[in-house]
């Protein structure tokens, strides 16, 4: 059973999205990261790269597979995770915990669900 | 549901990840693919490759037949000894590639890949006519566990199992067996081969007895660190040592040479795809790429030098031995030597790499 955490929002390309305020945190659900197996380097974007809601933001490459994550609004990213340049295992071990970007809002966000739609669309 | 092995309960017990693998219910790790991968290279590990298919060749014409077959010279092979050839088409292409066991005169069985395993049977039938032989397949009654890893002599030694050599097999023969269709007798064989570069055994052993193997094993492991192992790490272990995958980096489209397998090629008679095999160019050759950093290429991705197209790549992963980006790659022959500078396109960044031999980790 994959964890889904009551705060945040979901999208149908697994990620999840925590808003503060202006600023949106995102990661990938507890799902996508037993999906993908062994995470072994995540492409991080830089700081400053402007992104429209559904663009790829960055990809994770997994010892299986490369899968993008989308960007869930228009927005600029103003913080990456940089523990994960070395460490993006940590993505395996807590997909919540370790986030990826931190994102200011610049426009609309795309379509979102809740956390009871998200399982619902996992099948579990 | 897909087909599963007489060890999908043992895979449920240890909570594997179960994943479709062409029509099987199969695991593809356990805990972290990167571990038992690890657990291969440092100590050892199990993998249940039931799947995998057995198809017994007897009668009196079998060596004459299998010489017809493959392009490897089969009245080379002594009883007891094994050898890694392959099924070409008559273009000289490669069907699916597969391990030749002589038992005796009369007797050898193969293990071809689990999703090729109906259509070289076929295959073999077809071209069966003329000779006297009989052709069975019997995948069904046979499971198979390959334990590998340099600690696996360690295991052997403590079940009291010979190790029998690379490329060689024996039967260890015991009433407690059921029949093992390969051989007719009651028993098991123990094989010195595998896919993962490393010293290691492979048991052939009939499907009711395989669990309790499997659970001996799994209680060996425990004692040394070892683990059980998944699909995932069966390919990085196999990607590290540029062994060939059917159906992925090659299906039908390349000939031994351009697989790096020439040593297969030991038959100076007449057999299937002689004439394709002479008649080719093979102007490209298969080649290990050792990538700069962790970006990792995947099949399809477009190998360069400078603004020329030089290859395209079949397999890639991240080798967990060498912590960088490595991929599997049919390349100009121009290009192919080891050390030469190449850069891979992927998604939409040129990544340089570095030409190795297939086997980039030594």
């Amino acid at each position: 059973m994959s964890k889904i955490p009551q705060e945040l929002k979901y999208t149908k390309s697994h990620e999840w999205i925590r808003v503060e305020g202006e600023t949106v945190t995102v990661g990938i659900t507890d799902y996508a990261q037993s999906q993908l197996t062994d995470i072994v380097f995540i492409d991080l974007p830089k700081k400053g790269t402007k992104k429209k809601a559904g663009e790829v933001l960055l990809t994770i490459e997994s010892v299986k597979s490369a899968e993008d994550v989308f960007s869930p609004l228009d927005g600029e990213v103003t913080e990456v995770n940089s523990a994960l340049e070395d460490k993006p295992e940590l993505v395996n071990k807590d997909p919540y915990a370790n986030w990826m970007v931190k994102l200011q809002k610049k426009g609309g966000f795309g379509e979102t669900m809740t956390p009871e739609e998200y399982k619902k669309f996992i099948g579990e | 549901m897909g087909k599963r092995t007489p060890l999908y309960d043992e895979h449920l017990k240890l909570n594997a990840t179960m994943v479709d693998f062409h029509g099987w219910d199969m695991p593809m790790q356990y805990g972290k693919i990167l571990d038992e991968h690890m657990a291969v290279r440092e100590k050892a590990g199990i993998f249940d490759v039931s799947h995998m298919g057995d198809i017994i060749i007897t009668g009196k014409d079998s060596e004459k037949f299998l010489n017809f077959m493959f392009p490897t010279d089969v009245s080379a092979l002594k009883e007891g000894t094994a050898a890694y050839t392959a099924f070409l088409n008559d273009d000289g292409n490669i069907i699916d590639d597969t391990i030749l066991y002589r038992i005796s005169v009369e007797r050898y069985f193969i293990v071809p890949n689990a999703a090729t395993t109906d259509t070289v049977f076929e295959w073999m039938k077809k071209h069966s006519e003329n000779f006297n032989v009989h052709l069975e397949n019997v995948s069904d009654s046979i499971a198979c566990i390959a334990l590998q890893g340099k600690m696996s002599l360690d295991i052997l030694e403590e079940m009291s199992i010979k190790y029998p050599g690379e490329f060689k097999f024996y039967e260890v023969k015991s009433s407690d067996y059921a029949m093992n269709k390969i051989t007719g007798n009651h028993g098991m064989i123990v094989s010195g081969t595998g896919y993962t570069g490393e010293k290691g055994v492979e048991f052939l052993i009939p499907s009711e007895n395989a669990p309790a193997l499997w659970q001996k094993l799994i209680e060996s492991l425990r004692k040394i660190g070892g683990l059980p192992c998944g699909l995932g790490s069966r390919d990085t272990l196999r990607m590290e040592k540029g062994m060939l995958l059917s159906g992925t980096d090659f299906s039908s489209d390349r000939n031994p040479k351009e697989c790096s397998i020439s040593f297969i090629l030991t038959n100076k008679g007449k057999f299937i795809g002689k004439e394709g095999l002479e008649s080719s160019k093979s102007r490209e050759i298969f080649r290990g790429i050792k990538m700069d950093g962790k970006i990792i290429p995947r099949a399809g991705s477009t190998v360069f030098s400078g603004s020329r197209i030089i290859g395209k790549v079949t397999s890639g992963t991240l080798s967990p031995v060498l912590g960088r980006a490595i991929a599997l790659a049919f390349i100009d022959r121009d290009y192919s030597k080891a050390g030469t500078e190449v850069e891979v396109l992927v998604r939409d960044r040129k990544i340089n790499g570095e030409v190795s031999r297939p086997r980039i980790v030594p």
